[in-house]
């Protein structure tokens, strides 16, 4: 049954595995339960996939109820191709491990630009106002 | 673009009247506790009669009774309750404490604590001893009650005949399960879903029996056939009358659930058998079992005309709207999913799409009333054809996957179309054109391109026929009474109220001029050229307009656009007397970048005279103009629009402009170092060009104007270096022909070669 001839719409997307990806910058994987006009999602069997270089880390996390103005993107994952991934999975902990190291280095390499530019006189403003991660 | 629907309200007092009527013993009841009966003083008889009552609580065929009988103290004092709402009599007596706690606790979700039985519990003995004051509750009531009296009699007998009065939180009751219990059952789950724990208690001591599983909270019950707890989704006090359910109420399940049986059988609702009927108008109380007898027993022909043409006329529209669309769709659904057995229509198409997929071009489903172009329609149905057929190899696999799916259709059939419909209702416009404007023109190439290449294949030619959806008002003027004292006490989030009147004062037109003349000249420079393309925009919209209105309209859009292109010509004028274009309008206008694209856009518009006094005006700036361009360079921008008025000039206002280019000292080197300038140079010089050898009687050459200043302007191009002459947007071929008229053999090959040369060093 069509259910929006024409248009986009979630409808047909119901009980079928999403990746969603969020204003924060989560990944979340689960099975889109329900909608509403908003497009806040109901997720079942919720996982958030961290990525860190060519790892990936799964977290069990249950159900999600997502509100709509936070998702970026989202799509159905093929359950087929899901199977042959290029990336390589691991432990949460490791994962985690992972990602604390990335966001140090780049901390620190925010820090160094920001030194060298004051240095120079300039000054760049901080955006607060971005959905940054 | 969200609107609300109005909902036609057909039931009439009598029904409810009707229905009151059969209740003899419960108003007995209650003119004994709140009418004629009550003012009797002695407490012991009063004791006695409700301890009557009390045993026939515990009576379980004449079970949920109400616990008013158990707490006396806590009712209103009923004199001065039948004294506030005079009109409501006898009749009110009995249901107004009834409605009261209805509508109070019940029904407005903003209200109550929803789902909080418990907070109803406390909340409600207050809410009446503290006397309701607000008499909307009674407006409110009959609409509860005519809403009740559209539900099956059947359940409402039942609900009126096992209820007293008070305490039943009825309005749960309205929205349960349309399953049509037995009349045990009924009784049974009613209470249970109420959620009313004294009348619990009392049931629980008497020991009700077969409380249906469906409400138990037990682990690991299967979610497909679940029963939502009851919402608060009544009517609310106070609200536009325009459903029953407010919108943002997701809807009883009600076919899935019954569907899912099918995968799992160990459900236990047991079903009374409705005799068979239409399914009523979206999105209420389509009962599944009427659902179902429909389904299960094919019908003959669809239900309404086949001759439904699905290109409504913009009446039918409107109609569609008013009487909530989906009526029509809703049938062929059904139909197909019943004829072929009844299968949940969404993600299990396997092999019976097949015999399904002809009738759906025909019955398109459609919850919007803004029609694709046919084109665009044949388009995905031949993508979903491919879709079914890709579906159909995949879909044994995926079928039985998803049948072992316990989770699936959570999101039930209804709250689909629900969403759909929502979602549908937002694309319905009243101005195609302003909301869709690039599908529009994209269909509208794609059919110009069809008819450009396949003149004959008339079938292609089909045309976009746009309905509009008629634009209704849907002001919500909150409930007032007259001769009560101020607004409603009551808000909500369906009623809101305005707690503050505040006036809002707007600046008059006049005085912001002169603020912003004091701030920023640039700013009231962009001020006046945002409301100049404001007009701009709605003249050149005209014409698409001028081809949609009906005939009747048509003198009025014309009238309309005449003052829209007055206005414009206004604008240019510096005071209102003087028929000139002003030049430093014009030139304050053309100092901004957005002004030197108006004027471009604009020029097509003006009538000749007009145009060509702008493009005076700027001829006769163009130094000015070429340096506050510098940054910008975008006057070339106007070449087009000024091509058209030179090419509709007579020679003398030519000439005219040629001086105007030269006016001024040292104006016309400057001219050439531009190349707007040069480029207007050029065509003027090429359409005079034109003009003689076209027409040797051409007036051209009746004074010596144009030959001095063709003299003048073949001086000035020997004599400025090549490095600063300016190339051109593009050159005249004939401007050599002019050039020999007027100069000897030396002189034009010097002005070749510079010509050339200058092309050289740029292409």
């Amino acid at each position: 049954m069509n259910y929006m001839p024409g248009t986009a719409s979630l409808i047909e997307d119901i009980d079928k595995k999403h990746l969603v990806l969020l204003r924060d910058g989560r990944t979340l994987i689960g099975i889109l339960r329900s909608i509403d006009q908003f497009a806040n999602l109901v997720l079942h069997q919720t996982v958030e996939r961290i990525h860190v270089g060519k790892k990936f880390g799964d977290i069990p996390r249950g159900i999600f109820v997502v509100r709509g103005e936070n998702v970026v993107l989202l799509g159905e994952v093929d359950l087929d191709k899901e199977c042959d991934q290029i990336l390589q999975r691991v432990s949460i902990e490791e994962i985690l491990e992972e990602q604390r190291t990335e966001q140090q280095a780049k901390q620190e390499s925010e820090r160094i630009k920001l030194q060298a530019v004051k240095e120079r006189g300039l000054s760049i403003p901080k955006s607060d106002a971005l959905d940054d991660f | 673009m969200f609107r609300f629907q109005s909902f036609d309200d057909d039931c009439t007092l009598e029904g409810e009247e009707g229905l009151v009527e059969e209740e003899d013993e419960i108003d007995q009841f209650n003119d004994d506790t709140f009418g004629a009966g009550a003012i009797d003083d002695d407490w012991q008889e009063e004791h006695t009669r409700l301890a009557e009552l009390d045993e026939r609580v515990r009576d379980p065929v004449d079970n949920t009774h109400s616990t008013n009988n158990v707490q006396p103290s806590s009712l209103p004092p009923p004199s001065s309750s039948s004294q506030l709402f005079p009109d409501v009599d006898g009749r009110a007596g009995g249901d107004l404490a009834e409605s009261l706690t209805r509508l109070l606790l019940g029904s407005d979700p903003a209200i109550a604590g929803v789902g909080s039985a418990s907070s109803d519990r406390s909340r409600l003995p207050q809410m009446l001893s503290a006397h309701p004051p607000h008499p909307s509750v009674l407006t409110g009531q009959p609409r509860l009650l005519l809403s009740y009296h559209q539900q099956q009699q059947q359940q409402q007998h039942l609900l009126h005949r096992g209820s007293a009065p008070l305490a039943q939180i009825n309005s749960h009751s309205i929205w349960e399960n349309n399953m049509g219990f037995s009349p045990v059952s009924v009784n049974a789950g009613l209470i249970s879903q109420s959620e009313d724990k004294t009348l619990m208690s009392i049931i629980r001591e008497v020991g009700l029996p077969n409380r249906p599983q469906t409400i138990s909270r037990e682990d690991g019950r299967d979610f497909s056939e679940r029963v939502p707890p009851p919402r608060s989704s009544s009517p609310v006090i106070g609200s536009p009358p325009v459903r029953a359910v407010p919108i943002g109420t997701p809807p009883k399940q009600t076919l899935s659930q019954v569907l899912n049986q099918n995968n799992h059988p160990s459900a236990v609702h047991v079903r009374a058998s409705v005799p068979l009927r239409y399914p009523p108008p979206f999105p209420e109380r389509l009962s599944p079992n009427n659902l179902l007898s429909i389904a299960k027993s094919p019908l003959p022909h669809p239900p309404f005309p086949a001759g439904v043409n699905p290109v409504l006329s913009h009446i039918q529209r409107a109609q569609l709207l008013n009487s909530q669309v989906g009526h029509f769709p809703r049938a062929p659904p059904l139909l197909q999913g019943g004829v072929g057995g009844f299968r949940p229509f969404f993600g299990q198409p396997g092999p019976r799409v097949g015999p399904h997929c002809p009738p759906l071009p025909h019955a398109p489903i459609r919850h919007n009333t803004t029609h694709l172009h046919p084109q665009h329609r044949r388009m995905l149905n031949q993508r979903m054809q491919m879709q079914n057929r890709g579906d159909h190899v995949g879909s044994r696999g995926l079928g039985e996957r998803k049948n072992r799916d316990p989770y699936s259709n959570l999101m039930t059939q209804r709250e689909k179309e629900w969403v759909a419909k929502i979602q549908m209702m937002q694309l319905q416009s009243t101005d195609p054109y302003l909301d869709d404007y690039y599908y529009q023109n994209y269909y509208e190439k794609m059919e110009k391109r069809q008819e450009r290449d396949r003149d004959t294949r008339k079938e292609h030619a089909t045309k976009l026929i746009t309905p509009q959806v008629a634009k209704l008002e849907h002001t919500y003027r909150p409930v007032q009474f007259a001769g009560s004292l101020g607004k409603l006490t009551v808000s909500s989030v369906n009623n809101p109220r305005k707690m503050i009147d505040a006036v809002v004062t707007s600046r008059t037109d006049d005085e912001e001029k002169r603020e912003k003349q004091v701030w920023n000249k640039r700013r009231q420079i962009l001020y006046t050229v945002e409301k100049m393309y404001s007009l701009l925009l709605e003249v050149q919209d005209f014409e698409k307009k001028f081809l949609q209105t009906p005939e009747h309209q048509r003198e009025a859009l014309l009238e309309q656009h005449k003052t829209h292109t007055l206005q414009l010509y206004n604008s240019l004028r510096e005071k209102e007397w003087d028929d000139r274009v002003s030049d430093e309008q014009c030139l304050m206008i053309m100092s901004v970048r957005k002004g030197k694209r108006l004027i471009s856009r604009l020029l097509p518009f003006l009538p000749q005279p007009q145009a060509a006094a702008v493009l005076m005006a700027i001829a006769r700036n163009l130094p000015v103009l070429a340096k506050k361009d510098k940054q910008d360079q975008v006057l070339c921008w106007l070449v087009e629009p000024i091509t058209t008025v030179i090419q509709s000039m007579s020679s003398t206002s030519l000439t005219d402009l040629l001086q105007e280019l030269q006016a001024s000292e040292g104006q016309l080197p400057l001219v050439l170092q531009n190349k707007f300038g040069v480029t207007l140079l050029y065509m003027i010089l090429s359409e005079g060009e034109r003009m003689q050898s076209s027409d040797p009687n051409c007036q051209l050459m009746d004074d010596n104007r144009w030959t001095e200043l063709v003299f003048s302007v073949t001086r000035e191009l020997l004599k400025v270096p090549s490095s600063l002459l300016s190339p051109p947007l593009f050159t005249p071929s004939n401007l050599l022909n002019l050039f020999s008229r007027y100069t000897d053999r030396q002189r034009l090959t010097l002005l070749q070669d510079k010509i050339q040369s200058v092309l050289l060093t740029t292409g």
